[in-house]
């Protein structure tokens, strides 16, 4: 996948709303690999819509999102499946972490599907982020900072062409987001992979190629 | 696929499992029981009269003072049989072949004693006598011919004869293991032949040989390839049907009427089993309807865990698959516990059959084998594609 495009896209709940002054919604607007974008919303603006709509979670929007030339709205299960192993990453706001498992298991449930991340590596970025003594430990037991940035981890853990951060840092402190900054860079350069995050305020500190407003 | 299943195992419920479990083996138990519980006492139904099968009627013409008086033939014609043959009720009609030849059997009881009589052969096609096919085969140039004797003879010598004159009782065993002197004469040839006894009827008053052989022997000592035809076997769809009554009273035919009765019997028997079938499906029924209940209940319960696994790559397929296997793990083992107890029951009351019928040969559990596999295959199909489907609606909910 070369580029995600969305033309005119809105969510459904906004279509009676006339006052909509937004640089993506009802716009023309092209991501590309090999970028990194910020998009920045104010609470309410629909980013985690955003994210939804183009993980191919919810479809209740108007106009169209394209993966290239295919409109997203057409593909199978199995295609769904395949990019979401394979070319789209998402870190989603709420994480969606397992608190039955372990941080580690966590990770391998995901790793296992492509064995892309070798365990060297996760336990790298373990250490790296501060967590590497919470391995084993279960992530109901673990603070929201702490599960960030285990769901960031597991975010990493598979191929892709684009990768969406929604507000990854909003429980972190300035240091352990430089980190994490630094790995979700590194690791999207290493796969050419274009980047997009977004946040409400408090954002990555990172030289982004462009900023859009929700 | 280890992970996947300890995280969906949460909220996993015993107590409903095994209700279902214990449910489903009672309701699998009731099926199959009957099941082979019906082959069984058809087998001993059929078993009085090891060489018939049970749907079988033999006719003939009524036999009056008119009849002998006139000399007017008891047999068939063409369009009488075709007449028979028309009707909804037969599926097949055989023909009695009676012998045009002389026979004389002798039966050597003991050193000094011996039965010598004159007698006659007849025979139906092979496909409506039931006893084991290479006992009932003559062999043409054999001296052997198996023959199938009305019951009533051995009931006569042992009873009458052998009563007033304290010879040895026989049994049926006994009689098979002896062997007959036959001579057969005819057509200027006198040949002699062994006959060997392998079974007995209690319907039918008359000495059976193979058709192969009554082919041949009435074209070798009588030129004649069969006599006239006097006397019909029917196989019919259902022996209570009115029908047949009617049919028979209108045309003046006979047949034996404790046939009809026995044949009631059975349909009656074949009436019982299928309620107490459908009594143990409906509980099978409701037993899959409580595991289906669980397995909704299950995946609503791990609906967020799901949806997540979904989300990060897993296909529903994948996801289906823990309970999937789960629930189809679960109706092998039920079916497997079924024939267990089912065995153990069949072994109780195949002890009673045999010391009352000590002849009673146990059909097979095939056919119930055949009959849970299949059930199990129909229950485990229902079970993935519900499951398959209630992990699709979780992937579409959003949609």
């Amino acid at each position: 996948m070369e580029t995600i495009s969305l033309h005119n896209t809105l969510p459904q709940v906004f279509s009676q709303r006339t006052d909509i002054n937004s640089d993506i919604w009802k716009q023309d607007v092209i991501f590309e690999k090999n970028h990194l974008y910020l998009v920045e919303a104010n609470s309410g603006t629909g980013k985690s819509s955003l994210c939804s709509y183009i993980f191919g979670y919810r479809h209740d929007y108007e106009g169209t999102i394209l993966f290239d030339k295919n409109d997203v709205r057409d593909f199978s299960v199995s295609q769904w499946v395949k990019i979401r192993q394979t070319s789209l990453s998402l870190l989603w706001q709420e994480l969606r972490l397992f608190p039955e498992l372990s941080a580690m298991e966590n990770i391998e449930i995901k790793n296992n599907l492509t064995r892309f991340q070798s365990m060297e590596q996760i336990r790298h970025w373990f250490d790296l982020l501060g967590i590497r003594d919470k391995y084993d430990a279960k992530i109901g037991r673990m603070s929201f900072g702490q599960q960030q940035r285990v769901a960031m981890i597991r975010s990493l853990c598979q191929p892709f062409d684009f990768i969406f951060v929604d507000e990854p840092i909003s429980h972190l402190d300035d240091t352990n987001s430089r980190i994490m900054g630094d790995i979700l860079m590194e690791e999207a350069k290493k796969q050419g992979a274009g980047v997009i995050v977004t946040s409400i305020g408090k954002h990555m500190d990172l030289s982004y190629d462009k900023t859009f407003k929700l | 696929m280890k992970l996947v299943w300890k995280l969906l195992r949460q909220h996993i419920s015993i107590p409903q499992f095994a209700g279902f479990f214990f449910a489903n083996i009672v309701g699998m138990v009731i099926i199959l029981l009957s099941v082979q519980f019906y082959n069984d006492t058809q087998a001993v139904y059929t078993g009085e009269d090891s060489f018939m099968k049970s749907d079988y009627l033999i006719i003939n013409k009524k036999i009056s003072a008119v009849t002998t008086i006139t000399g007017k033939s008891n047999a068939f014609s063409r369009p009488e049989l075709q007449e028979i043959e028309q009707q909804q009720f037969v599926e097949r009609v055989g023909y009695f072949t009676p012998s045009v030849f002389d026979v004389r059997a002798t039966f050597d009881l003991d050193q000094s004693t011996s039965f010598s009589t004159e007698m006659f052969f007849e025979s139906v096609p092979d496909e409506f006598v039931d006893v084991k096919s290479e006992d009932w085969k003559y062999v043409k140039g054999s001296k052997e011919i198996p023959i199938i004797l009305p019951r009533n003879y051995l009931d006569l010598y042992n009873f009458g004869y052998a009563q007033s004159r304290s010879l040895p009782k026989l049994s049926e065993g006994i009689l098979g293991a002896i062997k007959l002197k036959i001579n057969i004469y005819g057509n200027g040839s006198n040949d002699e032949y062994v006959g060997r006894i392998v079974g007995f009827s209690s319907r039918l008053n008359t000495i059976l040989v193979p058709q192969a052989f009554m082919n041949w022997a009435n074209n070798y000592y009588a030129d004649s390839e069969s006599g006239t035809i006097t006397r019909l076997i029917l196989e019919v769809n259902n022996p209570t049907d009115e029908n047949i009554t009617s049919f028979l009273q209108e045309n003046n035919y006979e047949t034996d009427q404790d046939k009809l009765d026995a044949s009631k019997t059975t349909f009656m028997l074949r009436i019982i089993v299928g309620i107490v079938m459908s009594i143990g499906l409906v509980i099978s029924i409701l037993a899959l309807y409580v595991l289906m209940l669980s397995v909704y209940l299950l995946v609503e319960k791990n609906n967020t865990k799901l949806e997540n696994l979904l989300l990060i790559g897993y296909s529903p397929v994948k996801v289906s698959m823990p309970y999937q296997l789960l629930t189809v793990g679960l109706n092998i083992l039920v079916l497997i516990m079924a024939f267990v107890i089912m065995l153990s029951v069949r072994s109780i009351y195949m002890d009673m059959f045999q010391s009352f019928f000590p002849d009673f040969e146990a059909p097979g559990i095939l056919l119930t084998v055949l009959i849970g596999i299949v059930l199990l295959v129909f229950v485990s199909l229902i079970n993935v594609i519900a499951v398959y489907l209630k992990v699709k609606s979780i992937w579409n909910r959003k949609s």
